[in-house]
């Protein structure tokens, strides 16, 4: 790298030896916890610099703490959203919408698709979710005494409804988990490759709702109006692109880390099956223990940030894993209490851009967590497998094995 | 009880109306609605719950407002005392 991992104005004393892409129990593990492996850095300092740590081996700054993490991510005055993610795979620059707008451009574009998210909404999906729930585990458990939850369960249940949401075909779900899969764990030439499709197909499908108007989030965006104009093609593709991304692994990895969850610990497991009115507080906590992103700003100007020369351009992470096992937001942060009550978790983070799915996103795992303890009994790791989990941008379980035989 | 609502600082997490539909009301983007909120006795619990589960702490409990209505309150009726 030509870059100079450290850069001049970040004293010596301030660089910390931890990545999420490179500390122990980030690559992919056998039966790795890769989010209790990041509570190692409570022991330091608020705030330090961590040479590698983006997937492109950038450098940034580590927010610890869970009151800080708030506060950088509600100063949208001083920390922007924008780092073209998607489109740098590209050797491109513009904004996923509405993620990478910050205000007030940001709010136009939120204000708009809040509605289609919202918790009201999100209750009259529910029933074609838990349909989608209890036919695929129903199928499951017809089908034997053991399947792998990522394959047979997680993705095809989150990935399907989202694929509903956005009015497309369920046959096409293997193809567009593969491609999300290649563009968030893929190699040099992967990641561009399956953002070059992705950006055709979703440029495909807007020409496809112009021309063709149906009920479905893409016709929406095509005929949308903000500030009195239509959107504009560039406008459009960042939505969609983002929509398209956030939706696709997500929601799955979740479900997976929490059933490996109750998978290991059967008495947690036999509390919520006996007493399903307790899911709905323990995902909550599920949340908390297995977040999966870092969430990473731009300084838009010096600051001194708790001792800390950010300078403008710096990156700064807010992992929402590390927050979430701060000791001074939560009473013993490194025990999984399935009855926590006061859990004001950072797992959709904070701020203006607080996750737009959030609300569909919790009601999956609910009832995907309701269904499989009402269909299937007592489950665990089938023998002999481990389930390979890693940390990273996102972070994910790869294959999870269970056995109720 | 009193619940002071910080509407700029709400986000819409919809933690505090999952808790308790009742008390907390959103509008149609998801953000709770602004003006403060007096809790009937019976929902204090499920209330301050609510306030505790808020990620951006954009409820408040106001208890000098209730120190200021409880007096008044506990003054002895005719007949007691
Ligand atoms: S929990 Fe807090 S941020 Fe969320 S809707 Fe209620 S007041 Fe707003």
């Amino acid at each position: 790298m030509a870059l100079n991992p450290v850069p001049d104005h970040v004293p010596p004393e301030m660089v910390g030896d931890f990545s999420l892409f490179t500390s122990p129990g980030m690559l992919p593990t056998p039966d790795g916890d890769p989010q209790a492996a990041t509570a190692c850095v409570h022991a330091g300092p608020p705030i330090f610099y961590s040479p590698f740590n983006t997937r492109d081996g950038r450098g940034t700054w580590v927010i610890t703490r869970a009151t800080d993490q708030r506060r950088v991510l509600q100063d949208a005055d001083s920390f922007s959203s924008h780092r073209s993610i998607f489109a740098s795979a590209l050797g491109e620059n513009w904004p996923m919408i509405p993620l990478e707008l910050d205000p007030p451009a940001h709010g136009v574009f939120r204000s708009l698709l809040n509605p289609l998210l919202s918790p009201k909404r999100v209750t009259a999906l529910e029933p074609a979710v838990r349909e989608r729930a209890i036919a695929l585990i129903d199928s499951i458990a017809a089908s034997g005494t053991s399947c792998d939850v990522m394959q047979d369960f997680a993705f095809p249940f989150a990935v399907s409804i989202f694929l509903r949401l956005l009015g497309l075909p369920d046959h096409r779900l293997h193809t567009f988990v593969g491609w999300a899969n290649d563009l968030l764990h893929g190699d040099d030439v992967k990641r561009p490759a399956a953002a070059r499709t992705i950006l055709a197909f979703i440029d495909e499908l807007a020409a496809m709702r112009r021309e063709e108007p149906v009920d479905d989030f893409m016709t929406f965006i095509v005929q949308a109006q903000v500030e009195g104009r239509r959107l504009t093609d560039e406008e459009v593709r960042g939505i969609g692109v983002l929509v398209f991304v956030a939706g696709l692994d997500t929601v799955a990895a979740a479900i997976g880390f929490d059933l490996a969850f109750l998978a290991r610990h059967p008495k947690e497991q036999e509390l919520l099956r006996s007493e399903p009115n307790r899911i709905v507080l323990a995902a909550e906590e599920l949340l908390r223990a297995y977040p999966t992103v870092q969430i990473i700003r731009v300084a838009r100007k010096d600051i001194d940030f708790e001792g800390a020369p950010i300078r403008k351009g710096d990156y700064v992470s807010c992992a929402t894993m590390i927050a979430n096992r701060d000791s001074a937001e939560f009473e013993c942060p490194d025990t999984i209490d399935l009855m926590r009550e006061d859990n004001r978790h950072a797992a959709f983070g904070y701020g203006p851009h607080r996750c737009l799915g959030s609300h569909l996103a919790r009601r999956e795992i609910v009832i995907g967590l309701e269904e499989w303890l009402a269909r299937l009994p007592a489950f665990r790791i089938k023998e002999g497998t481990a389930p390979i989990a890693y940390g990273g941008h996102v972070f994910g379980i790869e294959n999870l094995i269970v056995d109720w035989s | 009880m009193h619940i002071v609502v910080h509407k700029a600082k709400c986000q819409g997490h919809a933690r505090c109306w999952a808790q308790a539909p009742n008390i907390f009301k959103l509008d149609d983007e998801g953000y709770v609605l602004p003006g403060d909120i007096n809790v009937a006795q019976e929902d204090e619990l499920l209330a301050s719950r609510a306030v505790r589960s808020c990620p951006e702490s954009a409820l408040e409990i106001d208890r000098t407002s209730a120190a200021r209505f409880e007096p008044a309150e506990m003054q002895p009726r005719a007949g007691e005392a």
